[in-house]
């Protein structure tokens, strides 16, 4: 009851001081914003970090040998032979596999050239690849076979060279340089497909400019003729159903039939990589916000500054409550819910604040924003936590004055 | 009649490090439950200190307090709080009505200290603000209310949670005749109710309205008088 009733009080007394309260409390409003700022953005960039392994595929890895000679050197490509071995001993493990050849061509129409980033692909890519296509279809294992000359394009890319993302059917003449070869060829392609990119313009950003100009998929066999050239990394999709030991074992094969040590053979996973980024974020958010933590300590000093003024101004009010039968523990506990609510009402304020610019932001740049509901709970906690401590010593200088002295306190 | 009051070999000694104030000396003093008594005497004669000490917010330095059977002196600073809470209502020559609070809150003041149940406090409230004619103001804050009617407000509180005994410290030092003569008519209505009633006053036309005046003069009792004895 007496609690509700301090809770009243401070209101009113907040209320009462409308400027100097705001002043008191832009300390923590600054404070409690740029720590939910921060820890917002980190958590957003996580999920949006976590999203885009989503997309490239948790279970994706990438597998090469190295040489060591006192120092590390890249080894052979692995020949068609080897891959074909490899991949006979894991087939219920490896869904999908290619060498993983790309590059930047430039796609030209009429007059019109435009840079376009490539993915060789190969039938199939689409099973363990979310691929949106908008018209046409995805390249397939014929086009691959039979080396065509087919290409699917980004309706972002499409838009540019074509002004209409309606280009299936058309004809696209690239310049590229296949793999082993000395010069640039020019090709048409026809374009089979279009399909549509759903990544944010900050992951795009993000990306570099490779990702910013859209992927085009086509079959790898036109970026390189394995029979002759090998593949440098086998790049694959390994099925969620492997075993936890997948990645020994089968280090352990590619090391023999390719004549290596099992320590030189790399082996990186893309949900290991997302992993180590994810911490990696994680601590950064965290020791980036534990520094603006520390400006929550100012915002409660300028609280403390401010409590002790109050309790100044109102020796006369302590003691008249006093004389009415006001305990010490009754004056202890005012004074320390106005301070504990000046500071919860600016970390409030602050958390709102913070957790509105991050939003507005991410709207603007098209991210879906995290704002972890948690989060801001122990904002509110926290704040109302540092009114408590830096409130205790002019809550006990009021608790403690003596009625007399105060009453006649002029 | 019982006696509410009872001091033996008071004696209040302020200590202000360079000189010792002997405010009261060897005082003793007996009132029964249900007196209405003016203290009277000169400037710095130590009414104040006495009433302090009655009202618990202060402890002798030498002697004992009895208040109602119960030596106060012993208690500790929580039980005094209770005491005060309980069997006293002060009413102080500046007011002291909490700033920026409606006459009804600060009526409520002492029942919320006294735990007492939020709708009961209120009609209570409300009750004693008619009770001392101020069924117009309840929600005004003290600054806009006139001298006689922060004084019945600080009355109305003082009555709040229905103490056996009333201090009064100068009550009328502040107010023109008019206010004052309402305002020891209001006393001497809660006297008539059974309520003990001590005022501090320096003016014989107040003292008129009491029936014993005890005078002091340097810490110590002068005279001691009730009426019709005289
Ligand atoms: N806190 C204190 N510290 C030191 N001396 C004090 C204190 N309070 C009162 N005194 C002294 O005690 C004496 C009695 O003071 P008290 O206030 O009781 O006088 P009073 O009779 O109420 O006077 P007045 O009529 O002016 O109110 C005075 O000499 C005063 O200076
Ligand atoms: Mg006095």
């Amino acid at each position: 009851m007496l609690l509700w009733e301090n809770m009243k009080l401070a209101l009113t007394a907040i209320r009462v001081n409308k400027m100097r309260s705001f002043l008191t409390m832009l300390g923590m409003i600054i404070g409690i914003s740029s720590v939910i700022a921060i820890v917002s953005i980190g958590d957003t960039m996580r999920s949006m970090f976590a999203n885009e392994y989503a997309n490239i595929g948790l279970n994706r890895a990438i597998c090469y040998v190295m040489k060591y000679d006192g120092y590390y050197y890249y080894g052979e490509n692995f020949t068609a032979d080897q891959v074909e071995q490899i991949i006979d001993a894991f087939s219920d493990e490896i869904e999908y596999v290619s060498a993983g050849e790309g590059g930047k061509v430039t796609g030209i129409n009429g007059r019109k050239n435009y840079e376009i980033v490539t993915t060789g692909v190969r039938g199939g890519y689409d099973k363990v690849q979310k691929v949106d296509i908008i018209s046409g279809r995805m390249i397939d294992d014929r086009d691959y076979e039979g080396k065509k000359n087919n290409i699917v394009l980004e309706e972002a890319t499409a838009q540019e060279l074509f002004g209409t993302a309606d280009v299936t059917g058309r004809t696209l003449k690239i310049k590229y340089t296949p793999s082993g070869s000395s010069g640039d060829v020019i090709d048409d392609f026809n374009i089979v497909g279009v399909y549509r990119n759903s990544q944010s313009v900050l992951m795009r950003v993000l990306g570099g400019t490779d990702n910013s100009r859209g992927l085009a998929y086509l079959p790898e066999s036109i970026l390189t003729d394995i029979e002759t050239n090998g593949m440098f990394s086998i790049d694959m999709f390994v099925s969620e159903d492997a075993p936890a030991t997948f990645q020994q074992q089968f280090i352990n094969y590619v090391a023999r039939v390719t004549n290596a040590e099992p320590e030189n053979v790399r082996y990186s996973s893309a949900e290991e990589e997302m992993m180590m980024i994810d911490s990696m974020m994680s601590s950064l958010s965290m020791a980036v916000g534990a520094i603006a933590a520390i400006s929550l300590i100012v915002g409660g000093i300028g609280i403390m500054n401010i409590m002790l003024v109050s309790v100044t101004e109102r020796t006369r009010e302590i003691g008249i409550r006093k004389a009415l039968g006001a305990r010490t523990g009754d004056v202890l506990t005012q004074f320390l819910i106005e301070s504990a609510v000046i500071s919860l009402v600016g970390g409030i304020i602050g958390a709102s604040l913070g957790a509105g610019v991050v939003i507005i932001g991410g709207t603007a740049l098209g991210v879906d924003v995290v704002v972890k509901p948690s989060v801001m709970l122990m904002a509110f906690a926290f704040s109302a936590l540092v009114g408590i401590f830096f409130g205790l010593y002019p809550a006990r200088k009021a608790a403690k004055s003596d009625p007399i002295k105060a009453l006649r306190y002029e | 009649m019982s006696e509410i009051i009872k001091i033996q070999n008071l004696q209040k000694v302020y200590d202000t490090g360079a000189i010792q104030v002997h405010a009261l000396k060897n005082i003793n003093l007996t009132i029964e439950q249900g007196e209405y008594v003016a203290i009277m005497g000169q400037s710095g004669s130590g009414k104040s200190t006495l009433m302090n000490i009655l009202g618990c917010l202060d402890r002798p330095t030498e002697g004992q307090y009895f208040l109602d059977g119960i030596e106060v002196g012993k208690l500790s600073e929580n039980k005094l709080s209770l005491v005060r809470n309980k069997k006293i209502g002060f009413v102080f020559q500046s007011f002291h009505l909490i700033p920026r609070t409606s006459a009804m809150k600060n009526v409520e003041l002492p029942m919320i200290y006294g735990k007492m149940h939020a709708r009961k406090r209120r009609e209570r409230a409300k009750e004693l603000l008619c009770k001392v004619g101020l069924e117009k103001r309840l929600d005004h804050l003290p600054q806009e209310l006139s001298g006689g009617q922060r004084q019945r407000v600080a009355i109305a509180r003082a009555l709040a949670n229905d103490p056996p005994i009333i201090l009064a410290d100068e009550p009328t030092g502040n107010l023109d005749t008019a206010s004052s003569v309402e305002i020891m008519e209001l006393f001497t209505q809660l006297n008539q109710e059974g309520v003990t009633v001590i005022v501090v006053t320096h003016e014989d036309d107040i003292a008129e309205f009491t029936k014993r005046v005890i005078r002091f003069q340097d810490g110590q009792i002068l005279k001691d008088t009730k009426r019709g004895e005289q």
